[in-house]
Order: structure tokens, then sequence, then C-alpha cells
């Protein structure tokens, strides 16, 4: 927990109405963000992001799998963040289990789109191999590392860089399966498959101190919000996605205002991470 | 079933109409019948009654088509010895399903988040100010689940709220809505959100014009979600005098 005096409250508040934070940042301005890609060999793909002092970790498995009887013709996403209590003592027992379960279903809502698929960041359908048989499972584990508030926008990055990173096991399905149920397939262990990361949105998280939104706040500035609101967005400016966080209420106008500032923000964040992601891949090329 | 007024709140006719002409207008659109013979901007009809426990506090039901919940509000109550000392008030929001509120055995225990949204669409409502030190249990059961179940939980929550004494600055009332294409389906069906292509919920206190909760999913344009705000909006406030109507004649019910 974020302890202020009530004179540090005061300068923080004065500096967020003038535009000018207390790490020397305007309202609308992101931490310095850096990326590494390929951190966990033994996944398919991985990412690590470090957003001022909050530091994630984004791992990306794939596992065959049988499609749901309901939908023979997609593959299944899971989700899953961890805040461990080495990111700090607030994160043990109960409260970690609670903010991990919140952003969990706040990354769900925005990266896989409505119940039938639509609008989903991560192409549900591209993960069939065989319909109704056999499919990629995707696990998506995310790891908070350090915490220093924005933990949402931090992790959905990692998770677009580590997608973006991921190579999936070509597959090839034998026909001639012994019984009529159960496909024989072949997992090849040297052709890898990209993924197709161009409809992975990112999230941008308003917080509103005082009257006035701030971008990417910082722990102690989360401490003063009366509310957040987290927007998903793509590359084609749609909205993917959105979480209101904190229990005060918003003005309607005042909400459709922080939508269309958090759609104007996104598009910044996308172009820092795709630069981002290209110097990663070149430095991963000249490493091997 | 529920015997006794039933009340609808969809959102006007005339901004209905309106939407029916811009349908028109485009070709390529597809009308088709909801299952239960609504059209798109009507919603399903609401039943609500408070006490519907006697040992809570306070407490309400509420029926929205074959939507059935029931919401105690327990406390205040002393907060446990080993919470931090609080100056306001705390809620305690758990939402459970009975095993054979859906069409598959125990497929509501999925819904493990709505017990947290309930908690922060009520938090910004109630004046945690007036209980210090003190703790306020809610607790809701849904009977039967056949769609809209969170709005449904957090106006029958907020009713339960008004019920039991609490003070609030506003009732809140949710309203959900679907997005098929470009049509928008408001307060769906358990089938149509199983088949929707993006979903939206606010919970939102009219007299205070605050929005307390918002959600979205699915792929979204800005014209797109300033149209389902306007319907969800509008639903809610005409919600909201429901929810009044029928504590006004809770309190007329006692002094005949």
């Amino acid at each position: 927990m974020v302890g202020l005096s009530a004179g540090e409250k005061q300068f923080m508040h004065g500096g967020i109405a003038q535009d000018l934070r207390s790490d020397g940042r305007q309202r609308l301005q992101f931490r310095p963000i850096s990326i590494q890609t390929g951190v966990i060999p033994q996944a398919n793909g991985s990412a690590r992001v470090t957003l001022g002092t909050t530091v994630v970790i984004a791992s990306i498995k794939a596992e065959l799998g049988k499609p749901a009887p309901l939908r023979p013709d997609k593959g299944k996403v899971v989700i899953f963040i961890d805040c461990s209590p080495t990111a700090g003592p607030m994160f043990e027992g109960r409260g970690g289990e609670e903010l991990s379960s919140e952003l969990s279903v706040g990354l769900q809502r925005c990266l896989l789109g409505g119940k039938s698929g639509a609008g989903a960041g991560i192409d549900l359908s591209s993960l069939v191999l065989a319909e109704g048989k056999i499919c990629w499972d995707l696990y998506i584990d995310g790891l908070v590392i350090s915490s220093d508030g924005n933990l949402l926008d931090a992790l959905a990055a990692a998770i677009k860089v580590a997608l973006s990173n991921t190579g999936i096991p070509k597959v090839s399905v034998i026909v001639e399966a012994s019984a009529e149920d159960q496909l024989e397939v072949n997992v090849s262990d040297e052709e890898f498959l990209q993924f197709d990361t161009s409809g992975v949105p990112v999230i941008v998280t308003l917080t509103k101190v005082g009257r006035h939104y701030i971008a990417d706040a910082t722990s102690e500035e989360e401490s003063q919000m009366s509310s957040a609101v987290s927007v998903s967005v793509n590359r084609h400016g749609r909205v993917c996605g959105l979480t209101k966080r904190g229990g005060a209420g918003l003005d309607p106008s005042v909400m459709l205002d922080m939508i269309s500032v958090a759609k104007h923000a996104s598009e910044n964040l996308i172009a820092v991470l795709d630069s981002e992601i290209a110097a990663a891949e070149a430095a991963e090329d000249d490493g091997s | 079933m529920a015997s006794g007024p039933l009340e609808t709140y969809s959102p006007s006719q005339t901004l209905e109409r309106r939407h029916q002409q811009q349908k028109r207008k485009s070709f390529n659109e597809i009308d088709w019948a909801r299952s239960d013979g609504r059209n798109f901007h009507q919603c399903r009809p609401a039943y609500l009654r408070t006490g519907a426990t006697s040992s809570a506090s306070g407490s309400a039901y509420a029926e929205f088509g074959s939507t059935k919940v029931i919401v105690s509000v327990f406390g205040p109550r002393e907060s446990k010895k080993a919470m931090m000392y609080s100056d306001v008030g705390r809620l305690n929001c758990n939402v459970s399903y009975t095993t054979f509120s859906t069409s598959t055995r125990g497929q509501g225990s999925d819904n493990k988040d709505f017990s947290s949204m309930l908690q922060k669409a009520l938090e910004g409502a109630i004046i945690l100010e007036t209980f210090p030190k003190t703790t306020v249990d809610i607790f809701a059961l849904v009977l039967e689940s056949a769609g809209g179940d969170l709005p449904i939980i957090i106006s029958c929550a907020s009713l339960a709220l008004a019920d039991a004494g609490i003070m609030m600055y506003d009732l809140v009332s949710a309203v959900s809505l679907s997005c098929f294409g470009k049509n928008l389906v408001i307060d769906p069906t358990s089938e149509e959100e199983a088949c929707q292509d993006g979903s939206l919920m606010i919970a939102y206190m009219p007299i205070r014009n605050e929005v307390t909760q918002f959600t979205l999913t699915g792929e979204w344009s800005t014209a797109k979600i300033n149209e389902a705000m306007e319907l969800c909006l509008e639903a809610c406030s005409k919600l909201s005098n429901i929810l009044r109507s029928c504590l006004k004649e809770n309190v007329l019910g006692f002094t005949d």
C-alpha cells in the first residue's frame, strides 16, 4: 500500500492539474517502455516488458487439444495472470488472487472479442487443425515481477509482444486414422508458423485523479484515483474492449471523452511497440 | 411466474422508430424475430418485489423474463478484526448460482468475476461514510439464468440496499446490450448472448447522471458506442423509475 502524506497528495493533485506530474511527465505521456523477447526458452513465445519500474513477463504455450463441442471451428485461448508476492507484500493471499482474477478477466475481455469470436485480437479459427477434432490450445500466462502501477497496459503490451514472438510448430494431419475419432498428427519440430498479430490490440488505461485523467499512472498516482477506464484499441482505431475500475461514478460524456482520448493515445503506443518489436527481432537475428 | 404488475423499461418508441427507419435505409441488414417475439429495442417485462427473505436487513426479488434473482443485504455489521481500520464502510459482495439455474448443471460457476463487478457497480452509489468500521454483506443468488444476469443482479441489489435502509446517492440500474453485425439488441437472452459479436453493459445512476460500471467486449466503432450508450442510458433511467415505484408501493402497503 502506498502511504502519502497530505502534502504529497496536494503536490500530486496540483501537478496533474498543471500538466506536470511528479516524474516530469505530461498527463498523457507514457513512461519509457522497453521490451525483450524470447526470455523463456521453454515457451513457444515470451516477452518481458518494462514500463518505468513496472516489470511483467508474458509467456505463450501452445498445446494440442480438442475444440469445445459447441465451437468445433475454434481453438481455445486461456489467459492466466499471476501476481506473485515477490512483487509486493499486498499480493500475498487473497489480495493477490483478487487482482489476478481482475486482470485476467480484463485481458480476456479485451483480447478475445465477443462470444461469437467477432472482433477478437487472436483469430481463434486459425488455431483449428481439423474441425471438431484437434486444435491448438493457447495458454497465455502473465507474471508481475515488479509492480509500480498500470499493470493492465503492461501485461497487454507483453502479450502482444510475446504473440509476435510466438512460433507454433507446423502440424500435418495424417488422414488415415486408426479409429474414426482419433486423428494422428505429425508435429514438426523444425518448421514453425509465425502467429498473425496484426489484430492484437493494446490497452490504454486512463486514471482519473481529481478532475483530470492521466495515462500510465504509477502506483502512487493510482492510490489517489477515483476511477479508471481501460480501453483496448486495435490498429484500425476500433475499440475492442473496455473495463471500468474503481467505484466512483463517471458522467457519460466524460466516459466518451476518455474513450476518444484513449484511442488517440493508443496510436502512439502501437507505434512505439511496433518499433520495439522490430528492434528486438533484429537483435535476436544478430544473436543467432 | 410472477403475478403482479409487469413493467417494461424499453427505450422510447420515437427512438426506436428512428432506428427502424435507419434500418430500412440499409438493404443488407437482415431483420429477424427474437425468440420471445420482442423487437430489437424492447426490453423484457420486469417484475420486482422487496422483502424476499425475512431474516435479512433488506432483500429484493427480480424477475426479468425468465431470469430470476434474489438479493439479500445483511448488516452493517462490525468488520472482521483482521481487517485494517477504515473510516468508510466496506461492501462484501457475493454472487452465486444455483446448480439448476442453467441448462447444463453447475454452469453458473463460470461467472467468477460477477462478485467484484457487483461491488464496483454499487460502491459509487452508497454513502460509505455513514457506516465507518463496518461491513455490509450483499448476497445474490441466481435462481434461473436466462440472459442479462449481471445487470439484473445489480439492479436488484440496489433495490435490496434501499430496502435495508442503507444510505445511497441514487439507485443504480443496469442494462446490457448485444451487438450482432450492425444491429444492437437490448436486454439479450442467454441464447442471444451465446452468439453475440459484442456486448456492452452499463450500470447508471440516472439522477446523478453517473456511470458506475461499464464493460464492453467485441469490436466497436465510436459511433456505435454512442448509439448503444444512448439506448442503454435511456433504458436505465426507465428501469430506475420502476425500481422507485416498487419501493413506493412497499411503503404504501405498510400504511394501508
